[in-house]
C-alpha cells in the first residue's frame, strides 16, 4: 500500500526506497488489469462498428455495476483475508423480499430497498458472528450462508418470481439522471465510498492490517472481532443493495438470481489484485475487473463469439491474475 | 462419534427393515412393467422431482400433481427439487434418496438426459416405476413414459410465427437459448432452426444464452441489440430468457417494433403479450403434465399397467386469445378448473 510512511504507530516505518518499489509493486498488479481493459477497448473499437456508441459504453457500465458493487465490498473481505461465498444468494434473497414488500405490503418503494439492503445487513452481521464469535473459517461461515439465503429466497416466494410491480420500481435498475444510468451513479457513489473507507479510515487501515497477520493485529490493540463483523456486514449491505438493482432490473424479484454471481464477484476482486492471502487490494483494481468480466461478455455477442468461450476466457484471465500475483509474492520474498 | 455410528446403524438397520417390509408386498411379474410391486389399495407414496424450483412453469407442474393427487383417496406426494437445473448430481442425490426412502413411484424431469438413464434403471431394478415428465431419458426404456411437450415441433411452430409477424422480405433475427446440452434446449434449438429453415428469408444473425437467468438474458439482449440495430425478431426459448429480453426491449424503446415469440407464460410474460412487447408466446400445459403423470402413476402403483407416453401439447397465445377462457385455463390453472 501506499501510505506506509503515514500509517501510525501500529506499523514500522519503512525507508523511503522500500516504500517505493512497495507501492510500484502494488500499482503494476492494476496496472495489468488496466493493460487488459485498454487492449480490449481497443481492439473492440477496431473489431465492431456498434461498440463505441454512448449507449454500449452505458450498458456495459450497468452490466458491470451489480458485480462491481457487490465486489466492493468483497475487496475489503478479501483484504482481510477473508471471503463471502453468500453474497449471490443474499443479492437474491434481497431482491426477492424487497420486491414483496413492493407488491404484497405496498411498502413506498425507497423503503423497500431500505428494506431489502437491511436483509443483506442482517446476513452479513451473521455471517460476521460466524467467523468472529464462532470461530469459524469463512469460507464455511458464508458457504452456509449461501444455502440458507438462497433456500429462504424459496421459502419466502415458494419458488416463484416475484412480479406486479409498479413502474417506478423500475427506476432504481433502469431510471437515468440526466443521461446517466442510475446503476453507474450508484456504483460510482459506492465506488468513492469504498475508497474513502479504505484509505481514510481506521477499518481500512485495519482491513488490511488484520489481513496482513491477524495475530499482530490482535495484539496490537485492534479489536479485531468488532472490525470483521462490521467488513462482513458491508459486504451484506451491498450484496443487498445490488440484489435490488438487479431486481429493479427486470422489474422482478427472481429467487433464481445470481447462482455462480460470487464467482464473478471474487473473479473482478482478484483480476484486479486483490491477493486472497488478505493485506492487499484496491477499489480501483476491482473496478476494472468487474469492467474487464463485462467487456469480454460485452464484445463476445457484439463479435457473435460463441458464449462458451466466454467462461474459458475469463478462466484464464483468473490464471493469469493469480499466478501474476503469486510471482510477485515469491520476488518480493527473495528480495 | 460413538453417537454417530450408532444412529448410522439405527438407520441402516430401519433401513433394512423397511426394505424387507416392503419386498413382502412384492408381485414380481405381475403385469407389463414387469416386476413392478402392484398396491391395490392402501396408502401410498409418489416422489415428484422437477428439474429445479423456482420457476413458475415448475410450480404449475406441482399444482398439477398435487391437484391429482387430491381427487384420489390414499395417495401422498412429496414435491422435492434441486435449485438449479444444472445441479445434475443434487437431482441424482434427491432421486437416489427418494429411493431409499422407498416411494411407490417416481415421477421426474431429467435434468440430464445420458446420466440420469441410469438412475432410470436402478429405479427399476428396485421395481419403483418410473414417468418422466417434460424431460426423459437416453435410452428410454420402454417400461417408462414420457409425458411432455413435443419441443421440437413446437419450436418449428415458433420460427413459423415469427416469419408470420415479420412478413415476406429479408429480416434479421436472434435466438436466445437458455441451457445447451439439455434434452429440453437442444430439442427447442433443433426445432426452430428447422423451421428457420423453411423461411430463407429469415437470417439468423445472433445465438447467445441465457443461462436461465433474466439478469444474464437482459444484457445479452442488449448487447444484441447493440450489434445489430437493425434487428427484426426475436426468439426466446425459455421463461428466463424471455423476461430478460423483454426487459431489454422496454428499455431500447423497441418493444413492439421487433417481433419478439417467446416460450413459457409467467405473470410477466402474459403482461408481455397484453402490452404488445411479446408478438406471441408458446405456452406448454405445465400443469397437464404433473396432473397426467401422477394419474398415470397411481394407476400404474394400483394396477400394473404401464401408460403410454403423451404430448401434453402447446398453446400459442398473442394478444386476441390471451383472454379467451380456455387459453385462461391454461394460464392460469387451477384445481377446481383444470386444464386438462
Amino acid at each position: 500500500m501506499g501510505g506506509a510512511r503515514t500509517t501510525g504507530s501500529g506499523r514500522p516505518l519503512v525507508p523511503l526506497p522500500e516504500a517505493w518499489r512497495d507501492r510500484v509493486r502494488s500499482a503494476v498488479s492494476q496496472l495489468a488489469a488496466a493493460g487488459a481493459v485498454m487492449v480490449l477497448f481497443v481492439y473492440l473499437s477496431f473489431a465492431s462498428d456498434a461498440f463505441l456508441s454512448a449507449s454500449n459504453l452505458f450498458n456495459i457500465g450497468v452490466q458491470s455495476a451489480v458485480v462491481a458493487i457487490i465486489a466492493i465490498g468483497m475487496t475489503i473481505v478479501i483484504i482481510t483475508a477473508g471471503i463471502d461465498l453468500s453474497v449471490g444468494s443474499v443479492a437474491a434473497l434481497s431482491g426477492v423480499l424487497g420486491a414483496m414488500m413492493v407488491v404484497k405490503y405496498g411498502v413506498p418503494i425507497p423503503l423497500a430497498i431500505i428494506g431489502g439492503v437491511a436483509i443483506g445487513a442482517i446476513a452479513g452481521l451473521v455471517n460476521g458472528l460466524l467467523v468472529t464469535q464462532a470461530g469459524m473459517a469463512p469460507f464455511i461461515a458464508t458457504l452456509g450462508m449461501l444455502s440458507v439465503a438462497r433456500g429462504l429466497g424459496y421459502i419466502v416466494t415458494d419458488s416463484v418470481a416475484v412480479s406486479g410491480e409498479p413502474l417506478e420500481f423500475k427506476l432504481l435498475g433502469q431510471g437515468k439522471l440526466g443521461s446517466l444510468p442510475i446503476p453507474i451513479l450508484a456504483l460510482v457513489v459506492v465506488a468513492l465510498a469504498g475508497h474513502f473507507v479504505l484509505t481514510r479510515t481506521k477499518l481500512g487501515r485495519y482491513a488490511y492490517a488484520m489481513g496482513s497477520n491477524l495475530d499482530a493485529a490482535r495484539l496490537s490493540g485492534i479489536p479485531v472481532k468488532r472490525y470483521l463483523t462490521t467488513i462482513y456486514i458491508i459486504s451484506g449491505i451491498l450484496a443487498g443493495f445490488a440484489g435490488m438493482i438487479a431486481a429493479s432490473r427486470v422489474n422482478s424479484g427472481q429467487p433464481n438470481f445470481g447462482i455462480g454471481l460470487e464467482l464473478d464477484v471474487i473473479a473482478a476482486t482478484v483480476i484486479g489484485g486483490a491477493s486472497l492471502f488478505g493485506g492487499e487490494g484496491k477499489i480501483i483494481g476491482t473496478l476494472l475487473g468487474a469492467l474487464l468480466i463485462a467487456l469480454i461478455r460485452n464484445g463476445s455477442v457484439l463479435l457473435d463469439i460463441n458464449t462458451f468461450y466466454q467462461q474459458v476466457i475469463i478462466g484464464v484471465i483468473i490464471w493469469i491474475a493469480v499466478f501474476w500475483d503469486q510471482y510477485r509474492r515469491r520476488r518480493a520474498a527473495s528480495a | 462419534m460413538r453417537v454417530r455410528l450408532s444412529a448410522a446403524l439405527a438407520y441402516a438397520a430401519a433401513a433394512i427393515v423397511l426394505i424387507s417390509s416392503c419386498s413382502a408386498v412384492t408381485v414380481p411379474g405381475s403385469g407389463p412393467g414387469e416386476g413392478s410391486k402392484v398396491k391395490p389399495s392402501g396408502p401410498i407414496t409418489l416422489a415428484v422431482v422437477p428439474k429445479a424450483i423456482g420457476l413458475d412453469f415448475w410450480d404449475s407442474v406441482r399444482k398439477g400433481s398435487q391437484c391429482a393427487a387430491s381427487k384420489m383417496t390414499g395417495v401422498t406426494l412429496q414435491w422435492d427439487g434441486v435449485t438449479a437445473e444444472t445441479d445434475v448430481t443434487g437431482q441424482i442425490n434427491l432421486l437416489q434418496n427418494f429411493l431409499t426412502r422407498q416411494v411407490d413411484g417416481l415421477v421426474y424431469a431429467a435434468t440430464d438426459a445420458k446420466v440420469l438413464a441410469q438412475l432410470t434403471q436402478d429405479a427399476l431394478s428396485r421395481n419403483v416405476p418410473v414417468i418422466n415428465i417434460d424431460s426423459g431419458t437416453n435410452p428410454q426404456p420402454e417400461t417408462v413414459p414420457v409425458f411432455a411437450t413435443d419441443n421440437v415441433v413446437a419450436a418449428r411452430k415458433a420460427a413459423d410465427l415469427l416469419a408470420e409477424a415479420l412478413g415476406p422480405g429479408e429480416h434479421k433475427v436472434a435466438f436466445i437459448p437458455f441451457r445447451p446440452g439439455t434434452v429440453t434446449n437442444d430439442e427447442r434449438t433443433t426445432g426452430f432452426k428447422e423451421g428457420l429453415a423453411k423461411h430463407p428469408n429469415l437470417k439468423l444473425v445472433a445465438e447467445q444464452i441465457s443461462n436461465s437467468d433474466p439478469n444474464i438474458a437482459l444484457s445479452v439482449t442488449e448487447n444484441i441489440l447493440t450489434a445489430h440495430p437493425d434487428l427484426d425478431g426475436i426468439f426466446a426459448a425459455s421463461e428466463p430468457g424471455v423476461v430478460g429480453a423483454v426487459n431489454a426491449l422496454n428499455q431500447a424503446g423497441k418493444a413492439g417494433k421487433i417481433k419478439f415469440v417467446g416460450w413459457d407464460a409467467s405473470p410477466d410474460e402474459v403482461k408481455g403479450v397484453t402490452s404488445g412487447a411479446i408478438t406471441a408466446l408458446v405456452v406448454q400445459n405445465p400443469f397437464r403434465m404433473g396432473f397426467d403423470a401422477v394419474n398415470a402413476m397411481v394407476q400404474t402403483v394400483r394396477t400394473g399397467h404401464v401408460p403410454t407416453s403423451e404430448d401434453t401439447g402447446v398453446t400459442f397465445v398473442t394478444q386476441q386469445n390471451v383472454n379467451d377462457r380456455q387459453v385462461q385455463a391454461i394460464l392460469n390453472p387451477s384445481c377446481e378448473n383444470p386444464p386438462v
